[in-house]
């Protein structure tokens, strides 16, 4: 009873937040939506893949940014593309899809090499290893300008990936007035969100998702059940962090570029924002809380658009990532279960 | 290697102040404080507030502009300020924490929420611009072994003093034993009479103090941006990991270790050409130090897996 309640709560949020667009913008409210749903759809699988590890598991990762980006570069450098200063473009690449699972495999592999000497650190101690290696990982690569294009970032990747997309699809976007690359973006988003929920609802009430809750309540019990707890965390870790990957892919897709300046830190709080507000835990909890969170963002930059009238651009931008700020702290104190999680989910403090 | 080493000292001392105050914070309220970096920039920001000219090609927003006030005043005041915030902090949002018992994940999340919220209020308030202190440029000149100009010397004395005299305050004073004494119990401390709630919010505006310290220095040699206490802020948690976190003494060390070796590494021979990635170094040197003796060097052996 109480879920459903939640559900219509959480759907009618959704249902007002959408029709807040439709009602806020005049000029092609449509496009706004197709674009928020996009970045929602791909911010949706990276908060499923952190969900893993700390609704799950409870691993404090706050390195998740790099999880994304070694699973895109991984898979756009594989690709067809033009990386670096001069933006040679490079013909020869792998088929797409053997390229995307090479990038989840990076990312895994990743995830275990972090993971593999970190996963025995207290809480708070992962929680600064794991942003410590995803800034090591971001300074190698912005380095790194011959492998990965630097500063300068990758482009002309992305005509493999809209190759791909169905013919409707055009039709489609051509009534919508939309931009059918960002529509395909979009709608393969979502189709992964959809999957990845379906196999994760399985996933949590099989043997491994009830051992992986129970290394999070209590790790020693597990050990003394003559399960392996590290091996558990460390699968874990892997499994979140592919997804992860798989969500860097697309962001890179969605923006057409690739940029190392993608995955800062803030892209980590980004994503336990969404978390947070969808509920630690839930496998549903991430698509209500990306597509809340990408709403309340975009009306948020029209917000101080009209209260700050000589603020520059990064200025206005301020104003959004400064409400992200508020937003994290009034739904710890306030209701840090989120919309879907439940209380008793919770892992709040370090054992 | 030589004429870095001038440079590592002096970052390796704005690092260790702000290493000293993380690692007290830490010590007396277990709070893994992100926000940390935040409070370090907040002294920078202050300072290039007060003391620069109301004329002058800093952009404030909208109605507020700099004061003109004199440099020494400046640095004065936006100390304070920093100590009145740490204060604020803890009166306003931490010790109503501790008194719900909020479960020290839950504060760490709320210290990224804080610094998410701080550094884009700053990169309102004072614009993405870069900003200086209205110093007079100097001529670097040779101390023993060290190229420095004579305000960088400056800043590695004044570095020096003040932590000296902090480590007198919490070796000595009546406070400090009482500060050590909530580090190691909060629970014995408070049955030995000690006001711990007092005690705390005394570490806040201590702990606040330094980092505003480290922002003024840091601003100083380099210049005052909206976001320089994130950039800071992992080198900060790598020097009070690698000596200690909870130690004074052991934080001190070990951020000045990170500084010198951050600059140092720079004239490495792998490292031609690759100065922008320096920091990763102390960053893998913190990750290193944490998996082989999470204590760090100083530190007491406690369970931390």
């Amino acid at each position: 009873m109480k879920v459903s309640r939640k559900n219509i709560i959480g759907l009618s949020l959704i249902v007002f937040s959408i029709l807040s667009i439709y009602l806020l913008n005049d000029e092609g409210p449509t496009r706004i939506l197709v674009n928020l749903l996009a970045f929602a759809g791909i911010y949706a699988i990276s908060a499923i893949g952190l969900n893993i590890h700390f609704g799950w598991t409870g691993l404090i990762n706050f390195g998740h940014a790099a999880f994304m980006g070694v699973g895109a570069y991984t898979t756009i450098l594989l690709i067809p593309h033009a990386a670096g200063r001069e933006g040679s473009i490079n013909e020869d690449g792998l088929p797409l899809f053997v390229a995307i699972i090479l990038g989840l495999l990076a990312s895994a592999i990743f995830g275990l090499i972090i993971g593999l000497p970190a996963i025995r650190l207290r809480g708070d101690y992962l929680a600064i290893v794991t942003i410590a290696s995803s800034e090591i990982f971001r300074l190698v690569v912005r380095d790194q300008e011959d492998l990965t294009g630097g500063v300068y970032g990758v482009i002309s990747f992305s005509d493999v990936f809209q190759e791909i997309r169905p013919k409707f699809l055009e039709e489609l976007a051509l009534r919508l007035d939309v931009s059918v690359g960002q529509l395909w973006v979009a709608s393969f988003s979502w189709i992964v969100v959809i999957l990845l929920i379906c196999i994760l609802k399985r996933l949590q009430n099989s043997p491994w998702g009830r051992a992986l809750r129970a290394v999070r309540e209590d790790e020693d019990a597990v050990r003394a059940l003559g399960k392996n707890a590290v091996w558990l965390k460390l699968q874990s870790f892997m499994l979140g962090a592919s997804i992860a990957g798989l969500s860097g892919i697309l962001l890179a897709f969605n923006y057409g570029t690739l940029q190392v300046e993608m995955f800062v830190p803030l892209l980590t709080f980004y994503i336990w924002a969404i978390m947070i507000l969808g509920g630690v835990g839930s496998i549903s909890g991430p698509i209500f809380g990306s597509i809340l969170f990408w709403a309340f963002i975009s009306e948020t930059d029209q917000l101080a658009s009209i209260i700050f009238e000589n603020a520059d651009g990064q200025q206005i931008a301020g104003v959004r990532f400064m409400l992200v700020g508020v937003l994290i702290i009034a739904l710890m104190i306030l209701r840090p279960s989120g919309i879907m999680g439940k209380k008793e989910e919770l892992l709040l403090d370090v054992k | 290697m030589l004429d870095q080493l001038g440079n590592g000292l002096l970052l390796g001392i704005i690092i260790s102040v702000a290493s000293v105050a993380l690692s007290l914070l830490y010590g007396v309220t277990r709070i893994v404080n992100f926000a940390h970096g935040e409070i370090i920039a907040l002294g920078a920001i202050m300072a290039s507030f007060f003391s620069n000219l109301p004329t002058s090609r800093y952009i404030f927003f909208e109605s507020t502009s700099p004061l003109g006030l004199s440099f020494e005043l400046s640095l004065v005041l936006s100390v304070i300020i920093c100590g009145t915030f740490g204060a604020g902090l803890e009166l306003l949002v931490f010790r109503p924490l501790r008194k719900n018992n909020f479960g020290n994940i839950a504060v760490l999340v709320i210290t990224i929420g804080i610094s998410i919220f701080l550094r884009h209020l700053y990169l309102i308030f004072a614009s993405s611009k870069p900003q200086d202190y209205p110093l007079d440029l100097q001529r670097r000149e040779q101390y023993f072994l060290f190229d420095l100009t004579p305000r960088d010397a400056k800043i590695i004395v004044y570095g020096i003093l003040i932590m000296i005299i902090f480590g007198l305050f919490i070796s000595f004073t009546s406070i400090g034993k009482q500060m050590r004494a909530v580090r190691d119990s909060n629970e014995l401390a408070n049955i030995t009479g000690i006001n711990s709630d007092k005690i705390i919010l005394y570490t806040w505006i201590l702990s606040s103090m330094l980092a505003g310290t480290a922002g003024i220095f840091q601003g100083m040699i380099n210049d005052v941006r909206w976001n320089m206490g994130f950039l800071i802020l992992l080198l900060v948690f790598a020097g009070t990991v690698l000596g200690g976190i909870g130690t004074s003494f052991g934080a001190m060390i070990g951020g000045f270790i990170i500084g010198i070796v951050v600059q140092v590494s720079v004239a490495l021979p792998f490292m031609e050409g690759h100065s922008e990635a320096k920091n990763a170094i102390a960053l893998a040197i913190m990750i290193v130090i944490l998996l082989i003796r999470p204590q760090g060097i100083f530190g007491k052996k406690e369970r931390i897996s």
